[in-house]
């Protein structure tokens, strides 16, 4: 039996720059890996590969024992594989409410949606902190509620895996400790695993059980949030720079 | 808070009743047109629901859909060129031209769009406007079968049955305004349905939406088709009521003045670009006095309200009672 979602020797190119260096490593179902690297080392792009949106130069992703690089997006969606955007420009025009049902209606479409995908939005609304909101229009919300809204879509979606990329920039503490707690619930109660890229150290360092750190390309260090943060390298390639600000 | 949900909910149904009866007052006045009216209010008034079948058509590609395009005249005129010779030289029955028309253009559009679509906004814009012209060209110069600027004369009117004629100007009124009806009732329908949902997400963020699993080549292939394709059955019903054709009708200034008018209207909103096609169709009419001022002014006016209001009429109505951006 194969890893959940396997990686292997995964490589993307533009043009002469190497942006993701023959990469390995896998996740293993239910868990939270972080996938963290200065900017520029290749944690978008390798989201984008996973998620269907860049085809890999070289090297071949598997998910549950099927190869899915070089699949289009919406099939890779229909496996169970869901993605936020770190810039989130989610669908204005629409309801909160709609928007979360849109989710589902991409999976199961229905002409009128039925009462089933009814209640599942009352739910993931109240899982995500939304209902309040359901009746606004989503342009009218800041964006750090449509990047919530963003996650409670692809929620909706029903995945088995979820890329979430940069969730909590911009944040301030008190709603990234909500946000945490709901992913927490989202990987133990909803059985998701989840694979984060993140800024914010203390959130990454709390959340996941594995972290990978990416430096121009390449996988440097892979570990426990613990092990990482002790490494030497990482703590020079990052770390390190990271402390001079914070 | 509940009571704020209370509130909204009979706001809700107030202003459903409150459509309601202005939708069977607008409904009630269409069925009376043709009997209180002159035979020239009854001919504009069917070209006014011509232009708004067209535009709402249009409204499920660009306003719903996204991609903007300019070559829904063309299918128009395929629409009305192919039923036209489906009974001319084909002997077919209006009853079966009429629907192989609609399928004809809806068939046609997927052809183009399926490759046309990969290209994404200003590029596919572009490559409309050039199919549009093309067909414009295609239908002056094959004289062989379109008869090219000599147009084509004598296609039948509809076939009656029970008793029915089409022969006469308030029958055909009436089946025109019945199909108009129908085609009106089907996209708000559709773009009320799961289906609107899931163009309405292509339109907002197609990289969004692919995200969530929504196949959005299909989809916007479909809502250009399904657009295309009522187009097309609206050019059959054309060809069938005014009995005469010429290339010039379905050439450039066709798909422009769709377009102009879904911007009156408001794009995406359906009712928007309905209305606004028979404003359009009124204003030019009554400006018929002036036929070499009335394009400048009309074009001013334009002007005018986009600046005034982008979102067109819909947007000031929106305004005016005071709702949210």
């Amino acid at each position: 039996m194969s890893a959940f979602l396997e990686v292997k020797s995964l490589r993307k190119e533009f043009g002469g720059v190497v942006a993701v260096d023959d990469n390995n490593f896998s996740v293993q179902q239910g868990e939270r890996v972080g996938i963290i690297g200065p900017n520029g080392a290749g944690k978008t792009t390798t989201f984008n590969m996973i998620a269907g949106y860049f085809k890999p130069t070289s090297g071949t992703i598997t998910y549950e024992g099927r190869k899915i690089s070089g699949l289009k997006p919406h099939k890779i969606s229909q496996m169970g594989i869901g993605r936020t955007f770190q810039i989130a420009r989610a669908f204005g025009a629409m309801t909160v409410y709609d928007h979360v049902l849109t989710g589902l209606l991409a999976h199961h479409l229905h002409l009128r949606p039925t009462a089933e995908q009814h209640e599942r939005v009352e739910y993931i609304l109240e899982l995500t902190n939304l209902a309040p909101f359901r009746d606004n229009l989503v342009k009218n919300l800041t964006i750090a509620s449509q990047r919530r809204i963003v996650l409670a879509t692809a929620l909706a979606t029903g995945p088995k895996l979820l890329l979430l990329d940069e969730l909590m920039a911009g944040l301030t503490f008190v709603e990234i400790d909500e946000t945490l707690g709901e992913l927490r619930n989202i990987n133990e109660k909803m059985g998701v695993t989840l694979v984060v890229v993140e800024h914010v150290m203390k959130a990454i360092m709390q959340l996941c059980n594995r972290i990978i750190v990416l430096n121009y390309g390449k996988i440097i260090a892979e570990g426990t949030p613990k092990e990482v943060s002790n490494n030497k390298t990482v703590i020079e390639a990052y770390l390190g720079e990271e402390e001079t600000y914070a | 808070m509940s009571d704020t949900a209370l509130e909204n909910k009979q706001k809700q149904k107030r202003a459903r009743t409150r459509n309601l009866i202005i939708l069977a007052v607008v409904l009630v006045v269409m069925f009376l047109i043709p009997q209180v009216t002159s035979e020239y209010v009854t001919y504009v008034v069917v070209l006014a629901i011509i232009w708004a079948i067209l535009t709402g058509s249009y409204d499920l590609t660009t306003g719903y859909t996204g991609p903007l395009t300019f070559c829904h005249g063309a299918f128009y005129g395929i629409g009305a060129y192919a039923s036209a010779l489906l009974t001319l030289k084909g002997g077919l029955s209006f009853w079966v031209a009429f629907p192989i028309s609609g399928i004809l253009v809806f068939l046609f559009a997927a052809i183009i769009g399926y490759p046309g679509l990969r290209l994404k906004g200003h590029y596919f814009a572009v490559t409309t406007f050039f199919f549009g012209h093309f067909m414009y060209l295609v239908i002056l110069n094959s004289v062989s079968l379109t008869n090219g600027p000599m147009g084509l004369r004598n296609i039948p009117p509809p076939e009656g049955f029970l008793g029915i004629t089409f022969t006469s100007l308030n029958s055909s009124y009436y089946m025109i305004l019945i199909f108009g009806i129908i085609a009106v009732a089907f996209l708000y329908f559709l773009v009320n349905s799961g289906i609107g949902k899931i163009l309405i997400s292509i339109r907002e963020n197609e990289e969004l939406s692919q995200a969530i699993g929504v196949n959005t080549a299909f989809y916007k292939v479909l809502a250009f088709s399904i657009g295309a394709g009522i187009a097309g059955l609206t050019g059959s019903l054309f060809a069938h009521f005014f009995r005469l054709l010429h290339p010039t009708t379905f050439a450039w200034m066709t798909s422009e003045m769709v377009v102009i008018m879904a911007l009156v209207g408001g794009l995406g909103t359906l009712i928007g670009p309905i209305i606004g096609a028979g404003i359009v169709t009124l204003i030019l009419e009554l400006m018929r006095f002036a036929p070499e001022f009335r394009f400048i002014i009309w074009s001013v006016a334009l002007i005018a309200v986009l600046i005034v209001e982008p979102r067109g009429l819909m947007g000031l109505v929106s305004r005016i009672r005071g709702g949210k951006k």
